[in-house]
């Protein structure tokens, strides 16, 4: 474990009174975090690379500090999404009863379970081993690419809520432990000889644990802060055009 | 010091911290949306204790089938055998492979049932309104959420014996209806505790803590 940081506990102003039956105003306050779990306040404080903070009631993690760079995350999210490919497109395994070795990728795998009566089965397992995976590798790419040259890709917001719900979803490590399951038993039946895929998701595995234990919230900080900036130049650019007219 | 009482709301989706500043009423029903986001903002999960309730009762129903019904089908030239997951686990276990078989069973057959039961204790005691004991059921809550996805292994295990024993008469693997059923038990108990709200085991006072225990 690394050190672990309590966030202090933060006295919140009382909201001051307004005309009753008003529509919500919202007042930000990023410099308050509150604990998903119990419903506590923190004050925001700045970690460490390596520091953790903790929830003073319920011990539940707040926030990590960033060991990882923008660059370094963008060459994650790169080699995953090699890995990824690799995964699909060699075999997971080659099995051969006697004869020939007959070569399985996880695609083929899907197909057969699919074909054999259980598309729903298949579909729960591809979309939990192949398509979330994809997406939070693509997605990654997709937001790292211009975020570590500080630029915002278009469609930011809602590429970093899908960001967070395929991460949910997506179970590449399970699918890990049931590959190798999966062969130890047909061991019994055949002889089988792990494959490219294999490994690859081995690395996949390690590489998608790497790159999202920070969390997000850098990501959306960054973002916040260069929409708020751009929103700004646009407004300099627009008096500056209107300026010479008067 | 809560969250809800000092009217900040904490946005599920990217962690910003906002603060309603009018005087109207808050309640979990609110349409409001992140001001950073746009994603909308809720004190508490809206109907958190009947969508976690209607996940584990559906669950609760599936879990029958999805262990008694078989989730592979063997065949060979000598005839067509049936597996249930509990006997995918005693063929890793006459096999050998003791470790293999014990996370199989946790997984598959442990974890389904204790995350039933546990986030059915956790939504019980949440709409008693009993906030005693509030850290102990949260580690519970803790637990469940980071071990209901190892579940999905079986279905895993099941689709790659199926895409690699495809050997004609010498062996064909083929999924069983236990598949789909052990499946939708897994998503129903992974929604369930996505539905369920932690902060309703905590209580809602606004001075919960007026000892000087902060230091």
């Amino acid at each position: 474990m690394t050190d672990s940081t309590a966030a202090r506990p933060a006295p919140p102003a009382g909201p001051p009174a307004v005309a009753a039956d008003a529509p919500a105003v919202l007042q930000p306050r990023p410099d308050l975090v509150i604990c998903e779990q119990c419903d506590a306040v923190h004050q925001r404080i700045s970690l460490q690379p390596g520091q953790t903070a903790h929830c003073r009631r319920c011990r539940a993690l707040l926030g990590r500090g960033h060991r990882v760079s923008l660059p370094g995350l963008l060459a994650l999210a790169i080699a995953g999404m090699l890995c990824f490919v690799i995964g699909n497109l060699t075999p997971l395994v080659s099995i051969s009863v006697r004869g020939a070795p007959d070569p399985v990728t996880l695609p083929e795998a899907l197909w057969q379970t699919w074909e054999a009566g259980q598309p729903l089965g298949a579909m729960l397992a591809g979309a939990t081993a192949v398509v979330f995976p994809f997406l939070v590798i693509a997605l990654r790419l997709y937001l790292l690419w211009p975020m570590s040259r500080r630029r915002l890709p278009p469609g930011f917001m809602p590429a970093m809520r899908l960001l967070r719900f395929a991460t949910r979803w997506s179970m590449v490590e399970v699918f890990m432990l049931g590959a190798l399951v999966a062969v130890v038993r047909a061991a019994g039946l055949a002889s089988v000889v792990p494959g490219p895929a294999l490994f690859a998701y081995g690395v996949l595995t390690l590489l998608l644990t790497s790159s999202s234990a920070a969390g997000l919230h850098r990501l959306w900080q960054l973002g916040s802060e260069w929409q708020a900036e751009q929103a700004q130049q646009a407004e300099q650019a627009e008096q500056d055009r209107e300026a010479p007219t008067r | 010091m809560n969250a809800r009482c000092a009217r900040l709301y904490n946005c599920s989706a990217c962690g910003l911290v906002s603060q309603r500043i009018d005087a109207g009423v808050s309640d979990d029903h609110d349409d409001i949306e992140c001001p950073r986001c746009g994603n909308a903002l809720h004190l508490r999960i809206p109907d958190s204790l009947q969508r976690t309730w209607a996940c584990l009762a559906a669950a609760l129903l599936l879990y029958a089938p999805a262990n008694l019904l078989p989730i592979l089908i063997t065949s060979n030239v000598f005839g067509r055998d049936s597996h249930t997951i509990l006997g995918g686990i005693g063929d890793l276990w006459d096999a050998g492979s003791w470790g293999l078989a014990l996370i199989v069973f946790v997984a598959s057959i442990a974890v389904p049932i204790l995350k039933i039961v546990t986030l059915s204790f956790l939504a019980f005691t949440a709409q008693r309104c009993s906030c005693a004991r509030g850290l102990p059921r949260t580690h519970l809550y803790r637990l469940v959420e980071a071990v209901g996805h190892w579940s999905m292994l079986d279905v895993f295990v099941v689709v790659l014996l199926v895409g690699m024993v495809n050997f004609g008469a010498f062996g064909i693997v083929e999924p069983g209806p236990g598949l789909l059923a052990f499946g939708a038990v897994v998503v129903l108990t992974m929604l369930a505790s996505a539905s369920f709200d932690p902060r309703l085991l905590w209580p809602d006072e606004v001075d919960d803590n007026p000892s000087p225990a902060h230091g």
